[in-house]
């Protein structure tokens, strides 16, 4: 079946090479990207730069909706139709695979892109048939939040518990810890981060489903004993997204919150939040950072895992301009270009070097050091063209677990049959 | 000028009614069954937006075979009917008490009318944000329960967290904006009823009951068919109050046919199957219908006598 995408994938690239004769960047690129407030301005002016180093090439940037189920839709009928425009896509890092195996977009390997520098799992995230199909422009990753006015970092989940435990008795906070537990794809994130820490994985790396594990099962059984048993988590997260996650950390009102690096500044800011200067952050926990210990059966001690999203620059498969196209995604995702777009956005560069400079530093909420302590762990969601149905069935069956209507094991077992006859469906098995 | 026999004559008439109303006909044709048999077209496909690799392949009634072995679909259709019995339900009882309520002189009479209306102006997504609110942890509900004594404040109910408790905020929601239609619709109906019949059954010693369960309620037959039918098919393709309240959840609790096929067809983008689930629903709803009219023993289109 590998093969079968294979052949989709090299048709179309081999078709561009030879109508467009190679080497020429010239021409009009159609660039739809995220056009609001300062994402808007800083593009205009790495665009305006861009073309004035590239006499010829002209970059038409377009609107497009922000939300991004909206614009998956756009860009699924756009380049449903073969249409050679938008030249340049702006994708979310679970749309690469999909796009991919699609033949929508095309691999970048032949222009011998440079990723050395970049965080090892903004790569793999992009990679299909072992080819790289984007470029990662900038990264987000799930990280824990904790109040350093009452409890120390925890290292792993029974340190989590425990301080949680502890830190509400004496603090009287009325939760331990909040996550993102409504059933949209929030959870799938939180899931995936509890599920490296315990040593587990939704997919293998031949692709095979391994979310019915030991320690798939494990980490789920965590998650739904911190609401039922321990009740550190409260049950009204099950119903909560972002936004209601962090008001209770900046109400004061958790010890711990598993968020995105958004969420920092805003509680930094004293006008809003009752936390500021009280908390920091660092990478979920994991099962044991001994290794596995003598009662668990000799499971993995598990790695520290960030969910990772953001947004990747990948080149139209019926361009008619690739060479010029791929010259503006390697332009947009040079380090300074990347250190001035984190300045003015405060969105985090996967490259590793920009973290070096210590100008960054006024740019981020989260620390550098931090961040980028955080960013090394970052975890691609499953590399796959079936994302988002993947998704939705895990969605639907850890919510199930997590509200109580059936046992995490056979939630997992349930959602795992359900993906291995997806991928059969669509021969991806 | 001669006379032309008469039958000659219907038959022009008719011809030229035809001729008058193919325009119409044309476009219910463009914007009704076109569309329809489009669906019914594209449910015998695979058509799969996010996966063009597996081509647009004719698969017969595979897409139905899918539907009728899939757990979720029997599931949401289980949802969707148990919703549509016990709204429906509550909202003709409540609305037919409302409106014989209404239907009385008082002053202040048109007042309330209005006040009564007022549910049914408000955008279903401003109202079922409204009941969210409402049934949120910390929402009013659970305040006047732990204000009672009836619920542990430190553990509040989370009504979205449990599978049977997140249908209460659903069909009281819909209750709640939907009955003021039921009412309107059977007022007017009321006040069609000639009002020498009471006195004629007041004068035979007729009890208040009697009077309603042999007046009001056969002659308020076509308002209630109209209303039934109405409310069941709208309850039935129950849709955006049902996604802004819980999404569905938890896990897929809620979740009505109608969402389930929005799922399938709008974030999965899978036309072909996406389309067969619309044709089942069309064929639901408009089987109800006929039952509906069955039942009752009334035409829709009958002239009042």
């Amino acid at each position: 079946m590998q093969l079968f995408f294979h052949r989709l994938l090299v048709i179309p690239a081999a078709l561009l090479l030879a109508s467009c004769g190679g080497g020429q960047r010239k021409g009009v690129l159609s660039f739809p990207a995220s056009a609001v407030g300062k994402e808007a301005e800083v593009l205009k002016i790495q665009v305006r730069r861009f073309e004035k180093e590239n006499p010829g090439i002209m970059v038409d940037l377009r609107k497009t909706p922000d939300a991004s189920d909206l614009r998956h839709q756009l860009y699924v009928q756009w380049l449903n139709a073969r249409a050679s425009e938008p030249d340049v896509l702006q994708l979310d890092v679970v749309w690469t695979a999909e796009f991919a195996a699609a033949g929508w977009i095309m691999p970048l390997d032949r222009f011998k892109p440079d990723v050395e520098d970049f965080f090892p799992g903004t790569i793999a995230a992009n990679l299909w048939d072992k080819k790289l199909h984007a470029l990662p422009w900038f990264v987000d990753v799930g990280m824990l939040y904790y109040r350093t006015d009452l409890v120390s970092p925890p290292k792993t989940f029974a340190d989590l518990i425990k301080s949680a435990e502890e830190g509400t008795a004496r603090s009287r906070l009325p939760y331990g810890f909040v996550w993102q537990g409504a059933r949209y794809e929030g959870l799938v994130c939180v899931f995936l981060e509890h599920l490296g820490g315990f040593g587990g994985r939704i997919l293998d790396e031949e692709g095979g489903v391994v979310v019915d594990s030991e320690e798939a099962v494990q980490a789920l059984t965590f998650m739904r004993d911190c609401v039922a048993k321990a009740r550190i988590v409260p049950e009204a997260a099950l119903t909560w997204k972002e936004e209601e996650t962090r008001f209770a950390f900046q109400n004061g009102e958790t010890i711990f919150l598993r968020n995105w690096p958004y969420a920092y500044r805003s509680m930094s800011d004293d006008q809003h939040s009752k936390v500021g200067g009280k908390f920091a952050v660092t990478a979920m926990p994991v099962r044991s950072h001994l290794g596995g210990g003598p009662g668990d059966k000799g499971l993995s001690a598990g790695k520290h895992t960030a969910t990772l999203g953001g947004s990747q620059l990948a080149i139209n498969a019926n361009t008619a301009n690739p060479e010029a196209a791929y010259h503006l995604i390697e332009f947009l995702t040079r380090p300074e270009q990347m250190l001035e777009r984190a300045l003015m956005t405060g969105q985090y560069p996967p490259r590793r070097n920009v973290y070096d400079d210590p100008k960054l530093a006024t740019g981020l909420a989260v620390p550098p050091k931090d961040a980028r302590r955080i960013i090394e762990s970052a975890t691609p969601r499953p590399v796959t063209p079936v994302y988002a149905e993947l998704s939705e069935i895990l969605q639907i069956w850890l919510h199930r677990a997590l509200t109580g209507q059936v046992d995490p094991r056979l939630a997992l077992e349930n959602a795992a049959g359900e993906i291995r006859r997806l991928l059969k469906k669509v021969g991806l098995d | 000028m001669h006379e032309r026999p008469n039958h000659s004559t219907e038959k022009r008439e008719a011809r030229l009614a035809w001729a008058f109303v193919l325009p119409a006909l044309s476009v219910v044709a463009l914007i009704a069954i076109f569309p329809l048999l489009w669906t019914f077209w594209e449910s015998l496909h695979v058509h799969d937006l996010r996966m063009p690799w597996r081509g647009n392949p004719f698969v017969g009634l595979e897409n139905y075979r899918e539907a009728f072995t899939e757990p979720r679909f029997w599931q949401a259709l289980g949802h969707t009917l148990f919703f549509t019995a016990i709204s429906v339900a509550l909202e003709v009882v409540l609305g037919l008490i409302l409106a014989l309520a209404l239907n009385r002189a008082y002053r202040g009479r048109g007042f309330v009318r209005v006040l009564v209306l007022l549910p049914w102006a408000i955008p279903t997504v401003v109202a079922a944000l409204l009941w969210r609110f409402i049934f949120e942890e910390r929402g009013i509900v659970n305040a006047a329960l732990i204000n009672a004594g009836a619920m542990d404040g430190a553990h509040p109910l989370v009504w979205f967290g449990h599978s049977l408790l997140a249908w209460t905020p659903v069909i009281l929601a819909d209750v709640w904006k939907t009955t003021p239609f039921v009412t309107l619709l059977l007022l007017a109906g009321l006040q069609n009823i000639d009002s020498t019949l009471y006195e004629a059954a007041r004068m035979d010693g007729a009890s208040p009951w009697m009077q309603f369960t042999n007046i009001t309620l056969p002659l308020l037959k076509p308002a209630l068919l109209v209303v039934l039918i109405f409310r069941t098919l709208d309850a039935f393709r129950v849709f955006d109050l049902i996604y802004v309240l819980t999404n569905g959840g938890p896990g897929t609790s809620t979740e009505p046919i109608a969402l389930y096929t929005f799922t399938r067809l709008m974030n999965n983008l899978r036309f072909g199957y996406g389309s067969a689930l619309s044709v089942i629903v069309f064929l639901v709803t408009f089987l109800l219908a006929v039952v509906y009219i069955r039942a009752l023993g009334v035409k829709l289109t009958e002239k009042p006598q």
